[in-house]
């Protein structure tokens, strides 16, 4: 107390030196402008038909404006498949991923298998869905099957991960009583590491299966069931009031299963 | 005599008993429920299940023509076409991404602090909320096909900023939690110098909610590029345009090569960005994983 009193008055007020600059910052933001430069002048980047062509997408957009009711009801059963190929396809993906998950940690799987795995789950993870609704619609042939495949393989990458991630951070604690009284691989993954991860993957599926409702329109444009099948139909035969019917009630479904899915997760976690 | 006396007094007062299994029935209950939804969605769903077991060859069979495709010295004519070609569109896809996430980031700036409830007013709060929830509910390939595609016209400039619409959401209602998070003794000790609101906001708020608004960027950047893909389909540009073409066609080399160059392109960016985001949050005590989860919250 008395030396800092006695200290201070010294020289008045002691100015603290300035940070030195940043120029790992300023390169950063050199790097990021010339980017933006790059890839704007790649795609043409201009605003002005915001403008000048504002008009042009009046029809499309009244069309919008006057969405067809009657004929969101008429495809119910898309709606009811769409639901269907999210159930099925994040259900097998997530119960998939949760064995790829323990493979796929150092904690539960030894440590170049754990390395291997997350390799291979980043590859997995690469591919967005469109592609592997491509390739499965190539594969099974159009219809739910492929969507159900496409779903299960794009799960599969997201559900792993997520999880590989929750088994990495358990307490070790639980998983080293386990070993000390003799238990096996599975036995230490089923009695120490499951309880643990449990609330966390249960979350991470709910997750899933809100991503695949919303997959399901890519899913479909390329021919592999649900709604956004009729999404491309439509989309051919240039009927926009049948599409807004349609997307009205996606995001009104989207919407209220996030809220239901995040009041759930609330309370798993 | 001793040994007595080194067990806890506790258990000598109280017989040991076990504790009480808990009591399962939520967990059988939700088990049950689960199961009973899969097996009515599996029995249901109009599948043609038969085709399953057929599968794995017809699967074998494309990705040994895939490989075939890919393992062609690419510097001969066909195939150096076909690679080039590829990485063209790839990097048309990363560029939409990049503008995408750039149009987001600026549109969601102001979002974020206006959602932010340690420093808006709670019914600004609520209506900016409920707007970037239902922007999040909307997805790119509408807002490409209903609004972009018919004022910018076909190609990559319309996904880039359908992406970047869509983006806003996500990043706004990230964003507001970032700032939400942040330390409130600077702001107060801003506050108490007189500065004005602007002020406090860029020199108590800002600083300590950037890092891991910019992480939250990059984020979003890596999920552009795959959002993207889809975009291709509809005439916006980007990878997804020269996939479905050669699906179409079913060119199984050209096939092979594309999905490698996504494979390797995107796996790469993913490190980048990783790093970067580590790099920028480091000082925070944050890391990419703790972002990550965040985005699912």
């Amino acid at each position: 107390m008395t030396a800092t009193t006695s200290a201070a008055p010294i020289r008045g007020r002691v100015v603290p030196p300035r940070p030195r600059p940043p120029w790992g910052l300023y390169t950063g933001l050199l790097v990021c402008a010339g980017v933006t430069v790059w890839a704007a002048t790649g795609i043409d980047f201009t605003l002005t038909p915001l403008f000048t062509n504002l008009t042009r997408g009046q029809e499309v957009i009244a069309e919008f404006f006057r969405p067809d009711w009657a004929f969101a009801w008429r495809v119910r059963e898309r709606w009811i498949e769409t639901l269907q190929l999210a159930v099925v396809a994040s259900f097998a993906g997530c119960l998939v991923a949760l064995i790829l998950a323990h493979l796929a940690s150092d904690v539960t799987a030894p440590p170049w298998l754990a390395r291997t795995m997350k390799g291979l789950l980043a590859v997995e993870r690469s591919l967005p869905d469109v592609a592997w609704a491509l390739l499965a619609v190539a594969v099974v042939g159009n219809g739910a099957l492929a969507g159900i495949l496409a779903l299960f393989a794009f799960n599969v990458g997201v559900a792993a991960k997520l999880t590989a991630e929750s088994v990495d951070a358990v307490d070790r604690g639980p998983v080293e009583a386990a070993t000390a009284v003799g238990a096996g691989g599975l036995q230490r993954a089923v009695a120490a590491v499951l309880p643990q991860v449990m609330p966390n993957f249960l979350s991470y599926s709910f997750y899933v299966f809100e991503l695949n409702i919303r997959a399901s329109l890519v899913i479909g444009l390329v021919g592999a069931g649900g709604i956004g099948q009729v999404i491309k139909t439509e989309l051919s035969r240039f009927q926009y009031s049948h599409i807004s019917a349609i997307v009205v009630v996606f995001v009104v479904v989207v919407f209220a299963l996030d809220q239901i899915s995040a009041w759930l997760r609330r309370r798993l976690i | 005599m001793s040994t007595v006396e080194t067990r806890p007094p506790a258990s000598g007062a109280a017989p040991a008993t076990r504790p009480r299994r808990p009591n399962p029935w939520k967990q059988v209950t939700g088990s049950a429920v689960t199961a009973a939804i899969v097996v009515l969605c599996v029995l249901t769903v109009d599948a043609n299940w038969g085709r399953l077991p057929q599968a794995p060859g017809i699967l074998g069979d494309y990705v040994q023509l895939m490989t075939r495709g890919v393992l062609q010295n690419p510097m001969n004519d066909p195939y150096a076409e076909y690679w080039s070609k590829a990485f063209e569109y790839m990097v048309e896809s990363l560029q939409m991404a990049w503008i995408g996430t750039l149009v987001g980031a600026v549109l969601s700036f102001p979002a974020a602090f206006l959602a932010a409830r340690n420093i808006s007013p709670r019914p600004v709060v609520f209506v900016v909320r409920q707007i970037l929830n239902v922007i999040r509910a909307v997805p790119e390939l509408i807002l490409a096909i209903a609004i972009m595609l018919p004022i910018f016209g076909l190609g990559p400039l319309a996904g880039a900023l359908a992406l970047g619409v869509g983006s806003v959401g996500t990043l706004g209602k990230l964003g507001s939690e970032a700032i939400e998070a942040v330390d409130p003794r600077p702001i107060e000790a801003v506050s108490a110098t007189g500065a004005p609101r602007l002020h406090v906001l860029a020199w108590g708020v800002l600083p300590q909610a950037l890092p891991e608004i910019v992480a939250l960027w990059l984020y979003r950047f890596e999920i552009n590029i795959r959002a993207g893909a889809i975009l291709g389909a509809v005439g916006a540009g980007g990878i997804g345009s020269i996939l479905t073409q050669l699906f179409a066609a079913r060119l199984w080399d050209r096939i092979g090569i594309t999905l490698f160059i996504i494979i390797a392109v995107t796996v790469l960016v993913d490190q980048i960005s990783a790093w970067v985001r580590h790099r920028i949050i480091a000082g925070g005590g944050k890391d990419a994983a703790a972002a990550e989860a965040e985005a699912l919250a």
